[in-house]
């Protein structure tokens, strides 16, 4: 054991104290504050060049009132209200009118403008829109612009025209327009917890608005925890097998410890790395969510499970990467040989949106149960506000230990042969024989 | 202290259909330095790796240093595998502190700095193991298999793809060890070496033992059948002479082997009458001469290198 500490040591000392660790470490903070500053950069820089819009108005009666909602948004919307800049493009409406008898000639003519830069876009109002009927032309509002599917302009159109051709309407029917907002009054749903009575006091708790963030970022968090955990540790050993097969460091190596020595040392190493990294992340998290004031949506609960099924993992993930790593004779051929361990871990991250929604759905279920898939997933589901049948995580944990002890036991022996392979790289089927003979 | 620093008895060594080894017995006496030979691929990495159990015999038995189980004895074992292997990123005095803990060597940070010193590496101390060049990279290497002052010590090819200076070095400090007390096994390509270095010879050819004793012994078995010539003019007036079985140009010298039977004060004779004879000598075959007539012509180029 004295020499398996010797070899960890020296590998956590090796990946740590690189500028590659810090990068690692600094990066994931950095990409996602990245998006957040990129975002707010953007935010900031729209165009904010004035549109004219050119409105066809069929109707006579609609025009009017978008050119006063226009004028009205002119004035107040577009301005910072406290630094008075600049910060949106003022719309300027137009009426033209309607050339009845060549239309597609207009809308070509119209078009052309906007293509010249004349025009911002051009908005065509239909004749029956105030009673729309069997003439599809005739019924519809028609937005033309140069990238229509993307289009704020065309998104804040929407609200002004409808006010103006609700009111034309109950106006119509002789109605009073406070009666038409008292009969047709939206009600949404909301969601709420479930509630609870302390056992203490005896008073009941819960029944809050329920909060997006902790029913989505918490096991999403959690989640991707466990995957720079797993990812950190498997990094680390892919790295340090291929130099030691590349340099053949690893014969001397054996000519001082067991190669079980040497795989424990690697990966206690290995998951020594991971465990700084994640226990950085850990620490910043709770720290912030303190910061912010919330902490209540760190799920304490959870944490127990993500350190019992992180250990496991690491040691799960760990010891495929060293039977892999071993196996393979150059760091090219081990990248090819990775990538569907790469796809085999990170299938939780294209499912998880489905298992948080459902946690106690087939899907999410059975694949918690799956042992190379229980520290992902089953942690999202315990992480998530829903309460998962309690045997299950216990379950997951018994297949974990058994599956993190059978591969522990195949790496071993892989890696015993293929610590010391060189040359031509082993085929699947003798790794298998490797694994099975010893 | 035990008689044999190491004792092999009838190990064979199979890597599917190949034998590596088959059926090999030795016995190194301890305080010895013993030169592995044989030409490439003969087994004498596999049958260094198995004294160091790095790998395993299929069947018979490895005692090293009196253990049966010789794991045990491991960290009295000093090891120069052929192919180096150091920590490119690591610093020279710190990969070099990590090897001899590994061997539960008491105070090796003083060893691997006296060795430095020694092998004359000291101001590489503290660079990383990337900026040395392949000499000292190599020097590097023997100080990680010796600073836990091993009691048996064994180099895959020490000396290969040393300069002279480099070369001198290196085998003033393998007979230092054996001054010491500790049991030295090298392997080498070059049968001068092993001529001058070697307390005993083994060799082995296609996982077999041929030879095995001390140069002495080794040579005895081949009797005075080798007749070294200087003569004037061209080599090839040696050619066709009665007796002799083969003609080795060595340059300055030619070597000519005796058929069995042959007298060699004919063969005198004979050159003499086609050629002036400025040297002549009877003897017994080199190292080299004998590594060839076992592995065959073949394996000439090997053992020169």
């Amino acid at each position: 054991m004295r020499k398996a500490l010797l070899v960890a040591v020296r590998d956590y000392n090796a990946a740590v104290r690189t500028k590659g660790f810090l990068i690692g470490l600094l990066f994931v903070p950095i990409m996602f504050g990245g998006v957040f500053i990129v975002m707010k950069f953007t935010e900031g820089r729209v165009d904010t060049t004035d549109r004219r819009i050119a409105v066809v108005d069929h109707t006579g009666v609609v025009a009017p009132a978008l050119i006063e909602a226009a004028e009205r948004r002119n004035e107040s919307e577009i301005h910072d209200q406290e630094t008075g800049k600049k910060v949106r493009p003022a719309y300027l409406m137009e009426i033209v009118g309607p050339r009845a008898t060549e239309m597609e000639a207009q809308r070509v003519e119209l078009s052309d403008k906007v293509r010249a830069g004349e025009l911002f876009a051009f908005l065509e109002i239909g004749r029956d829109v105030l009673a729309p009927g069997d003439d599809g032309d005739a019924s519809r509002i028609a937005y033309y612009s140069e990238n229509p599917a993307f289009d704020d302009t065309r998104h804040w159109l929407t609200s002004p025209i409808n006010d103006r051709i609700r009111s034309l309407r109950v106006a119509e029917a002789d109605v009073d327009i406070e009666t038409v907002e008292r009969l047709t009054r939206w009600m949404s749903v909301e969601g709420l917890g479930l509630l609870s009575v302390d056992e203490e006091t005896g008073e009941v708790r819960g029944g809050e608005q329920d909060n997006t963030a902790a029913v989505l970022l918490m096991p999403y968090a959690m989640m991707m925890l466990m995957f720079i955990l797993i990812m950190a540790a498997v990094g680390t050993l892919v790295t340090a097998i291929m130099e030691e097969k590349g340099q053949r460091i690893a014969e001397v190596l054996l000519g001082s410890v067991r190669p079980t020595q040497l795989m424990t040392g690697k990966l206690l190493g290995a998951i020594g790395v991971s465990l700084t990294m994640v226990s950085i992340y850990m620490l910043a998290g709770v720290f912030v969510a303190r910061q912010v004031e919330a902490s209540n949506l760190v799920p304490y609960g959870a944490l127990p499970w993500f350190a019992v099924y992180g250990l496991g993992a690491l040691f799960m993930f760990g010891a495929i990467a060293l039977a892999l790593g071993s196996a393979c004779t150059d760091p090219k051929e081990s990248q090819s040989l990775m990538m569907p361990m790469w796809f085999l871990i990170a299938l939780p991250m294209f499912v998880w949106v489905p298992v948080v929604k459902e946690p106690v759905g087939g899907l999410a279920t059975w694949l918690s149960l799956i042992p190379i898939y229980t520290p992902m997933i089953m942690l999202i589901r315990i992480a998530s506000p829903v309460t998962i049948p309690a045997w299950q995580p216990w379950a997951g944990l018994v297949g974990v230990v058994l599956f993190t002890a059978l591969s522990v036991w195949t790496a071993g022996r892989i890696f015993r042969v293929g610590i010391l392979m060189q040359g031509k790289p082993p085929r699947i089927t003798e790794i298998l024989r490797w694994a099975l003979r010893g | 202290m035990d008689v044999n620093a190491v004792e092999i008895r009838n190990i064979t060594k199979r890597f599917g259909a190949v034998t590596a080894v088959d059926d090999l017995s030795l016995d190194v006496p301890a305080g010895s330095v013993y030169g592995f030979i044989g030409p490439n691929g003969s087994g004498k990495t596999t049958t260094l790796r198995m004294i160091m159990s790095i790998f395993y015999p299929d069947s018979g038995s490895i005692r090293v240093l009196g253990q049966e189980h010789h794991e045990a004895a491991m960290d009295r074992v000093g090891y120069l595998p052929e192919e180096r292997g150091l920590y490119r990123k690591m610093k020279v005095r710190d990969v070099l502190r990590f090897y001899g803990r590994l061997k539960n060597g008491d105070n090796v940070s003083g060893d691997v700095d006296r060795w430095l010193e020694r092998l004359d590496l000291a101001d590489w101390a503290d660079k990383r193991v990337e900026a040395l060049s392949k000499g000292m990279s190599q020097k590097v290497q023997f100080i990680a298999a010796i600073a836990h002052r091993p009691e048996l010590v064994i180099l895959d090819e020490p000396f290969t793809g040393l300069d002279p200076v480099n070369l001198d070095v290196l085998q003033e400090a393998v007979l230092e060890l054996r001054a010491a007390g500790s049991t030295v096994i090298f392997s080498t390509h070059d049968m001068s070496t092993a001529e001058a270095m070697c307390d005993f010879v083994f060799m082995i050819f296609q996982g077999q033992k041929v030879l095995d004793g001390t140069l002495a012994d080794v040579q005895d078995r081949y009797g005075t059948d080798t007749v070294r010539v200087r003569i004037e003019g061209d080599a090839t007036r040696l050619q066709g002479i009665p007796g002799v079985e083969r003609i080795t140009d060595r340059g300055q010298l030619q070597e000519l082997r005796l058929q069995s039977g042959a007298n060699s004060q004919e063969v005198l004779g004979a050159i003499m009458s086609s050629a002036r004879v400025t040297h002549f000598e009877l003897g017994r075959p080199s190292l080299h001469d004998i590594f060839v007539r076992i592995a065959g012509p073949e394996a000439e180029e090997a053992s020169d290198a």
